[in-house]
């Protein structure tokens, strides 16, 4: 089985990524293979409110199970409790920080309080580094990966929470690896021969996940990274599935 | 499926030299369906200029590659083209006729634009063989990195030199405004290799280019097979453009049998 923790649902605005509704997407993510993924929308990297994206999301994959929703929350708005209680009460597995994209850092005040009100949820964190290689973003957006000095000193900082970085760069990872245990990653972007078996020199089996960046990325490519990945098969079947299983509770 | 990846780089920055290593890659290339590889040479071992010695080892290096495994590494004569007319064409001379050399490779020694290129492609000219220029859109560099050839620099190149055969280097670098750069100009080739797989790239060059101008390339090591040969399989094109691209584009461009 393949569980995908990297996808979106929607277009972003600089590419000519396809506008896909929530049976699309399943259906597109299924032709290679992918029986469920953790889906946000695009929308809430650009709005003025996350939250009517991720009403939008909950609403759109409510008839998709393949689909699993993951509201981002925006902890530069005051009202970051309110979006919150609200993914709580949505019954949500997880939810998803964008800091790069809403004008603050992990080092803000209100990252502390909001991990505080975290910890009193059963959700679990995604923090996403990027959606794109920023050497091709469109040229007026100069939107940058969340800095590793910043991921660094925030996972220090909370120790007690293990969380899922997805859009992270492999030497990136390995760099984080060496101080740090409290994460997991995706493998959007990380790519060299045999990308996975490299990967597994810096971290174990039980620390990946995989993740496409769909729509941004071609879906069968990013899968076949780990299908072929001269890996053993017990690996392979926890970065497949087995460990976003076991992190969201699927 | 049939499978010519025409940008390598089996040897990078020093690594990849021995017999157990290069094997363990023609097993990789095999296993992925992949017959043959273009090896471009370890061409930033010693930084965007290499002089004649510098240069004479790294093309040595993709010449013990073929005549280690002949029937998969073609060679490609790596060159700096701000040498001058008689290096460039000493070390053309020499990688065809003591490598059997089917193209030239150009990295960031000088932009494609540069006055310095009318010998290299003199040379491509005389020995027939096709160009392989590394591109990537400049949009986002800064000005320091002007030697670096933005699409519209290589097809500039193709544009003056209309009876080479030239390959921009990296499609998703060179992104949806290095494909419109290519479009038009017959001699002017686009290979796959090189970033992440961006989604709907590889239908877009072919709408563009035609089905005949996509080559299949990686960049390997610091690119992956699988992801190069998923985001073509991905491609919303025809069953005949991804054979095409995978393989029969390469083989008539480099005269393979």
């Amino acid at each position: 089985m393949l569980i995908d923790t990297n996808v979106n649902l929607g277009s972003w605005p600089f590419n000519l990524t396809p506008a896909r509704t929530a049976a699309q997407l399943a259906k597109h993510l299924a032709a290679s293979g992918i029986e469920r993924a953790l889906v946000s929308h695009f929308d809430t990297a650009f709005q003025p409110d996350p939250m009517p994206a991720n009403r939008t999301l909950l609403a759109a994959v409510k008839r998709t199970p393949a689909l699993r929703p993951v509201p981002v929350i925006n902890l530069r708005l005051a009202n970051w409790a309110e979006q919150l209680a609200e993914c709580v009460a949505a019954k949500v597995s997880a939810v998803k920080l964008l800091p790069n994209f809403h004008n603050y850092t992990l080092r803000a005040p209100a990252v502390r309080l909001f991990m505080d009100a975290l910890s009193a949820t059963p959700l679990r964190l995604i923090l996403n580094i990027r959606f794109e290689d920023e050497r091709h973003r469109y040229f007026a957006f100069n939107v940058q990966g969340v800095p590793m000095a910043d991921v660094k000193a925030f996972l220090k900082k909370f120790p007690q929470h293990h969380v899922l970085l997805t859009g992270i760069y492999r030497p990136e990872i390995k760099d984080l690896a060496k101080t740090r245990k409290n994460f997991s990653a995706d493998l959007a972007y990380c790519e060299w021969r045999d990308t996975v078996k490299d990967l597994l020199t810096a971290l174990p089996a039980s620390r990946l996940m995989l993740g496409t960046c769909t729509p941004m990325l071609a879906t069968r490519g990013q899968v076949d990274k780990l299908r072929l990945a001269s890996i053993p098969a017990k690996s392979k079947a926890l970065i497949a599935s087995g460990n976003a299983v076991k992190f969201f509770r699927l | 499926m049939r499978i010519i990846d025409v940008h390598t780089h089996p040897i990078f920055l020093g690594q990849g030299r021995k017999e157990s290593e290069i094997r363990r890659l023609v097993a990789h290339g095999r296993s992925h369906g992949v017959e043959r590889m273009v090896a471009l040479g370890d061409v930033l071992n010693y930084g965007a200029r290499p002089d004649e010695a510098q240069l004479v080892a790294i093309n040595n290096e993709t010449g013990h590659l073929q005549q280690l495994h002949p029937d998969y590494f073609i060679g490609f004569c790596y060159l700096n083209p701000l040498l001058g007319e008689t290096a460039v064409r000493r070390e053309v001379e020499r990688c065809v006729t003591q490598f059997g050399s089917k193209g030239i490779k150009l990295e960031i020694a000088n932009n494609a634009s540069a006055a310095c290129m009318g010998a290299v492609m003199k040379a491509a000219r005389e020995f027939g063989l096709v160009v392989l220029q590394h591109t990537w859109s400049s949009t986002n560099f800064p000005a320091s990195m002007k030697d670096h050839s933005d699409p519209d620099d290589t097809a500039q190149l193709a544009r003056r030199h209309p009876d080479v055969n030239i390959i921009m280097a990296h499609l998703v670098g060179v992104g949806f405004r290095g494909v419109l750069a290519a479009k038009g100009l017959p001699n002017l080739f686009v290979d796959t290799s090189g970033a992440f797989p961006e989604d709907g790239l590889v239908a877009y060059a072919v709408e563009h280019l035609g089905e005949d101008r996509v080559l299949y390339g990686t960049d390997l090591p610091i690119r992956e097979s699988s992801v190069k040969i998923g985001a073509v399989l991905d491609a919303k094109i025809s069953a005949r453009a991804k054979q095409k691209i995978f393989f029969d584009n390469t083989a008539r461009l480099l005269n393979l049998t």
